[in-house]
This record gives structure tokens, C-alpha cells and sequence, in this order.
């Protein structure tokens, strides 16, 4: 059964993960604002396509997260 | 030996660190995804903008003086704007070369060197070739914009810019 250590300790690995896709989301900001000051548009529509990806990922994560906690809160109302 | 008795306020309003924890970390996540939703929005932003950019017309701009360079020199002139300063060459075999004068590494004016058929920019000692604009020394990694140029009744028109 689930608890909340377990879902403390789960929630802080994924807080980890989305902050370091977050930190490649802003490079690619930045590197697609550099590309298009200087040109080079052609990077830019697979650099927005990365980032959606990205996206999918956090997002997919964040869902992890909030069913975990969905658990736990049906497996033990009280906590 | 047995655990002391908490202290009478804590026994009052007792905290749960463990589930705080819990929860400001839960709102963490939602909070760093919805960053990551703002980040893809401005990464589509300038998907746009570059796109938009690139469909825009290129104005045709005649360069006054250029019928009368010999191989080897070079004019100064501003395309597609005011503030867009370029550089036209002559090269040895007679054809016009034409690129942006700002320097692709910190946004100097680079000069033209005839003895060394090169374009220098004397802020960080970097150098461009003047037959195809790519970078040959110093810290510039990529290459000069170059300008189209057509020749039409007698004139040199610039055309276009290639990033």
C-alpha cells in the first residue's frame, strides 16, 4: 500500500526530472531566439516540436504524480 | 533511553513536516509544468515569427556607385534598411560579392582586406573569406549574410539577403 513517505520521496525524484527538462526547454528558447535573430530559420519549427515533446513528458509525469496522490488519498482518507 | 515529552506548544498545535513536504512539492510539480507549457508557447511564438519573417518581400535597392569599383575595391551601402550597413566587393575576376557588414560574432563592422581577398573585423581579430563569406579565423563561427546582387541596365541592384 502507498504511503505519503513513499509519495514524498516519489514526488521529490519527479520534481528532479521536471525541473531538468524544464532547464532544456529554456535553452531551446534561447537557442531558438538566437537562430531566428540570426536567420537561421530553418531550426525553429523542430525546436518548438522538441519543446511540445518535452511538454508531453512534464505533463505526463505531473499526471503520474496526481494519480499517485489520488491513491493514497482513497487508500487512507485520514492522512 | 525514552524520547522527551514534546513541549506543550507542539503539543497544542502539532505540524506535520512530512505532509507539508508533501504537498508544497505536489504544487511544485504543477507549477514547473505549467512553466514548461509557457516555454513551449514561446518556443511556437518564435516558430511564427520566423516564419512570417521569411515570407516578408525583399526590397530591390540600387547601389549607387558600385559600376565604377575595380576589381579589388569595395562600397559601403545599407540594405534592406537604414540601419542594415553592407559590404560590396569586387573580386579579382570581376564579379560582385555583397554581405552584411556586422560582424556574426559580437556585431562589429568588418572591413574589406584586398591583399588577403578577406573581410577582417578588427574588434576580435576575426576574418571572413570574400568569395563565400564563411568565417577563416577568430571567434566568428558562422558566416556573413550574404546580399543577392543582380545587375540591371547598366546598375547594380541588391536584391535579397541569404542568411
Amino acid at each position: 500500500m502507498e504511503t505519503r513517505r513513499q509519495g514524498l520521496t516519489l514526488i521529490t525524484a519527479l520534481c528532479l526530472l521536471i525541473g531538468v527538462v524544464l532547464i532544456i526547454q529554456l535553452w531551446l528558447v534561447a537557442a531558438a531566439l538566437d537562430a531566428l535573430l540570426s536567420g537561421e530559420t530553418g531550426v525553429l519549427v523542430p525546436s518548438a516540436l522538441v519543446s511540445l515533446a518535452l511538454f508531453l513528458l512534464d505533463a505526463g509525469l505531473l499526471w503520474y504524480v496526481l494519480t499517485f496522490d489520488e491513491r493514497i488519498r482513497r487508500s487512507s482518507p485520514d492522512e | 533511553m525514552d524520547k522527551p515529552a514534546a513541549p506543550r506548544w507542539r503539543r497544542d498545535f502539532p505540524i506535520g513536516w512530512e505532509n507539508d513536504q508533501y504537498v508544497s512539492r505536489r504544487e511544485l510539480a504543477k507549477f514547473l509544468t505549467l512553466g514548461s507549457a509557457l516555454l513551449v508557447g514561446a518556443n511556437a511564438l518564435i516558430a511564427l515569427v520566423g516564419r512570417f519573417r521569411r515570407r516578408g518581400a525583399e526590397p530591390a535597392l540600387a547601389i549607387a556607385g558600385a559600376a565604377s569599383l575595380s576589381p579589388g575595391q569595395s562600397l559601403l551601402f545599407r540594405y534592406p534598411t537604414d540601419e542594415d550597413p553592407c559590404i560590396l566587393v569586387r573580386m579579382p575576376d570581376g564579379r560582385f560579392v555583397a554581405y552584411s557588414q556586422v560582424c556574426t560574432h559580437l556585431s562589429c563592422a568588418v572591413v574589406h582586406r584586398p591583399e588577403s581577398e578577406s573581410l577582417f573585423c578588427p574588434c576580435h581579430l576575426g576574418a571572413f573569406s570574400c568569395a563565400e563569406g564563411l568565417p577563416t579565423a577568430g571567434p566568428p563561427t558562422r558566416r556573413l549574410p550574404r546580399i543577392r546582387v543582380q545587375a540591371r541596365n547598366g546598375e547594380l541592384w541588391a536584391v535579397g539577403v541569404e542568411a
